[in-house]
């Protein structure tokens, strides 16, 4: 028995998949690179598979990290050649290594988020406002937020701590959009969405950013504690 | 339009996944000028249509064809459709993203009749002319298939041509004639009068029907120029074993409500339950071979990844080396851990045993279908199930550990009465009993059974096709009778009807006339009824009184057996003779038996040269 763990990257053509979509085609994908899973026990045996963070609808990424517990040995380029063989065309492995199956889940290893945004400003804001805005957001030493508990109550929460940078660009050729960078902490394996970020700063400046499901998301790093 | 979509449409709705036609195995080609375009449309959902088994096939069987690029189709949701109609976007072949009224070909595959105003949602969003009278020279031909088809009057208004039967072989010569009227550079009436020639297929355009002024009834049906067969003989697949199926299949990313492979065993079936469309018209029954079974299966389940293999067929436990196939099939993927299922089990068909060896794990519930409460009325419909047989195995069931048993029931039988209804509710408390017998230390802890009725719908072909339908006050009298007869907390009851079963019934047995009601139905926005939060009643009762359609006329009312039929023209093979008969044993609770037992001479023996049954 072993664990293989691997870093993927998910463009454009599957950005659609949710978490669930994209475990059952790993499952899939799996079964069709005929490699033998480990089950686990009980009445409902499901494949020990994870991912280190799940990804929502409509996020790329050149930097995702999962891990699978196989019955025998496979050494990592045999890994990343047969399952690249069998993956669609938006899903790709970079790297893969091999471990002892007890190993730690990379879940509880990571430390920092990037992301590459790009925003809709809202009508007639303009890109010096912007920056100026993000600016002095950067300075507060407290950002509250609403949120929802897992009771259901709303409760205040300071994002702060989760916010290391944001920087701010303009788009080539298109003056309504910018390009957001940030990089974002993780604590206790807790964080935030990076819209939830550009969110806060409308709450707070005003409406500076058009945020709607059309805004484009791309993870370029995930940074793990112990590296990969 | 494609990136537009990809980026500033698709971020909008739910599933967005499901507009891409992206999937593993999905078919991608390079077009050419010469490639006909196939646009195979499922009026549903994605997660109904991508469950479908017919709908694989025939992507598969058309795009093995070098110079045919067979796409899929949805009916998009009803979010998706605002985006569309808002963006004044067209509906899209999901694989090359090219507008449906661009395609060669529209092909509709008619499951159920409660799709078919999505049929004509799909057109109106299609940029398709909705009637094939006035579609234009370069717009697609609008063909049609399936079990509604059987019955396409409500239809011909919409549809081009119509391919009745099994669509393996009549699809290709349809390609072929294509072809060879796109090198003749003719007409659109000259491929319609190429294409009438093929046997199975009917082009409605082709022919007249004339109404009794008085009684509304058929008076004739005339086929109005020579190319045009007076009957029109469904078709079959002689040697299924060797019959065309794909060895990959599009996996979907979002479940389905199918969500596994999918195999046919068999089809059709010898049982003759006499409510049962299926039944009669996909008569004869023909079987694949185990090791052809086995040997497709391997392949599927290597190209796809799923974990569960269906075996699908009419009445599965009738398959003749059931018991050898299931072992057979266990033995090979147990450690693989993938799992078979058995959808479509008569009760006495299979143990228990049987059921407990596919399914070692999970006992999540038994499903069963007596369709009738007490035994008389069980022989009306011929169902030749007993009450022996329904309760020895739920005690088995039960010794085995289940505990949550479904009994599904019809209720608007012919000839049914209040002890039939009461019938049910005592089944259910039979059941309740055999649980009660078994020792405390076997049984499941807790007992769920739920007894489940739907509203009959008489469809033609079948011997109840003459029926008039129960009033829907009827129906609710039943289902108040038969919630009143439950006295063990133990058992609960569920039905669903809103009038759904009422229009089915319409247009089961509809004609021409009706093509007029579904115009006006779509006008006002009529689609997804099979969908009760979108079905609206009111709207469709609007349509009938502003077309001065009576649907009590198709729907409530008793044909004679003389009468002509708007389907008559059609031959399955099963005599209309044969269906009298059964109608008037039925009346007699007298049974016809199972077909390898005994053949009751249906007509589909000497239906088709050189075929014989169960040889």
């Amino acid at each position: 028995m072993s664990k293989i763990q691997y870093q993927f990257k998910r463009t454009t053509p599957l950005r659609f998949l949710s978490h669930l979509d994209q475990q059952r085609l790993f499952q899939r994908a799996f079964r069709r690179a005929k490699l033998s899973l480990e089950y686990s026990q009980g009445f409902n045996p499901h494949p020990k598979m994870s991912f280190a963070l799940a990804m929502s609808v409509g996020l790329t990424s050149d930097c995702e990290y999962g891990e699978v517990n196989l019955l025998d040995e496979l050494n990592s380029d045999e890994f990343l050649v047969r399952m690249n063989a069998v993956l669609p065309d938006g899903l790709e492995i970079i790297r893969a290594k091999v471990c002892e199956a007890e190993t730690n889940s990379l879940s509880s290893s990571i430390e920092k988020s990037c992301y590459l945004l790009k925003v809709r400003l809202a009508p007639e804001i303009a890109f010096v406002t912007v920056a100026d805005n993000v600016e002095s957001f950067l300075k507060r030493p407290e950002i509250m937020i609403e949120k929802r508990n897992k009771k259901g109550k709303m409760v205040e929460k300071d994002i702060r701590q989760f916010i290391q940078s944001i920087s701010v660009s303009q788009s080539d050729g298109d003056s309504e959009q910018v390009e957001i960078g940030m990089t974002l902490n993780y604590i206790d394996q807790q964080c935030v969405k990076p819209e939830l970020v550009l969110d806060s700063v409308n709450r707070l400046y005003g409406e500076v950013f058009m945020i709607d499901p059309t805004i484009e998301c791309h993870r370029q790093e995930l940074l793990l504690k112990a590296g990969f | 339009m494609n990136n537009y979509i990809e980026k500033k449409i698709l971020p909008l709705v739910t599933k967005p996944i499901t507009y891409l036609g992206n999937e593993v195995n999905s078919v991608h080609k390079t077009p050419s000028e010469e490639m006909i375009r196939f646009a195979f449309a499922f009026p549903d959902t994605y997660e109904v249509g991508m469950s479908h088994l017919g709908m694989k096939i025939l992507y598969g069987l058309l795009n093995e064809e070098e110079d045919i690029w067979c796409e899929r189709v949805f009916a998009p949701w009803v979010d998706m459709e605002e985006q569309l109609v808002k963006n004044n976007l067209i509906l899209y072949g999901l694989e090359s993203m090219m507008p449906l009224n661009e395609h060669d070909f529209v092909g509709f595959t008619l499951q159920y009749e409660m799709s078919f105003s999505n049929v004509l949602n799909m057109l109106k969003l299609g940029h398709i002319t909705l009637e094939s009278k006035e579609r234009n020279e370069g717009e697609p031909f609008v063909i049609a298939g399936g079990p509604c088809a059987y019955n396409p009057e409500p239809l011909s208004d919409f549809i081009d041509l119509f391919v009745i039967g099994e669509g393996e072989e009549v699809i290709l010569k349809i390609m072929d004639a294509y072809r060879n009227w796109k090198k003749a550079k003719g007409q659109r009436i000259d491929f319609l009068k190429m294409a009438a020639q093929i046997e199975g297929v009917y082009i409605p355009a082709l022919y007249e029907v004339s109404y009794d002024e008085n009684t509304g009834v058929v008076k004739s049906f005339t086929p109005l120029v020579e190319e045009a067969p007076a009957t029109i003989r469904k078709q079959f697949i002689t040697d299924l074993d060797s019959a065309y199926f794909p060895e990959k299949i599009v996996v979907s990313y979002t479940e389905t409500v199918h969500d596994r492979v999918s195999y046919e065993i068999f089809r059709g079936c010898g049982r003759g339950c006499r409510f049962c469309q299926a039944g009669m018209i996909y008569r004869p029954t023909r079987e694949k071979k185990v090791a052809t079974i086995q040997e497709k299966i391997r392949a599927l389940v290597n190209e796809t990844g799923y974990d569960e293999v269906s075996l699908s067929s009419l009445s599965t436990g009738d398959y003749s080396a059931i018991e050898t196939l299931i072992k057979n099939l266990v033995e090979e993927y147990e450690n693989q851990k993938v799992s078979i299922s058995l959808p479509s089990l008569r009760i006495d068909s299979l143990s228990i045993e049987m059921l407990e060896e596919i399914q070692k794990v999970r006992k999540t519930g038994l499903t069963l279908a007596p369709e009738a409460g007490t035994q008389r009325m069980r022989d009306v419909i011929n169902k030749g199930v007993t009450e022996e047989n329904l309760l020895e195995t739920v005690r088995t069931a039960f010794e085995k550990g289940w505990g949550h048993v479904k009994l599904y029931f019809m209720i608007g039988l012919p000839g049914e009465t209040a002890e039939d209804i009461e019938g049910i509710a005592d089944l259910g408390q039979k059941t309740v009993a055999e649980y009660l017998k078994v020792d405390r230390n076997l049984r499941n802890k807790s007992l769920k059974v739920v007894l489940s009725t739907s509203s009959f719908v008489p469809k033609p072909f079948t011997p109840f096709q003459w029926m008039g339908q129960n009033t829907q006050t009827e129906f609710r009298s039943k289902q108040q009778q038969l919630k009143a007869a439950i006295k063990d907390r133990k058992i609960s009851y569920s039905w669903h009807d809103s009038g759904v079963s009422y229009l089915e019934a319409v247009f089961a047995r509809g004609d021409r006339r009706l093509g007029k009601v579904l115009k006006k139905a779509n006008e006002k926005g009529c689609r997804f009824d099979g969908w009760g939060e979108h079905f609206k009643l009111e709207k469709w009762t609007e349509a009938f009184v502003e077309t001065g359609i009576d649907p009590d006329f198709y729907a409530l009312r008793s044909r004679e057996f003389d009468e002509i039929l708007p389907w008559d023209f059609i031959d399955t093979g099963v005599k209309k003779e044969f269906l009298k008969a059964e109608a008037q044993k039925a009346q007699e609770a007298l049974t016809t038996p199972y077909c390898p037992e005994n053949c009751s001479n249906c007509g589909i023996m000497e239906f088709k040269k050189g075929w014989k049954c169960h040889v």
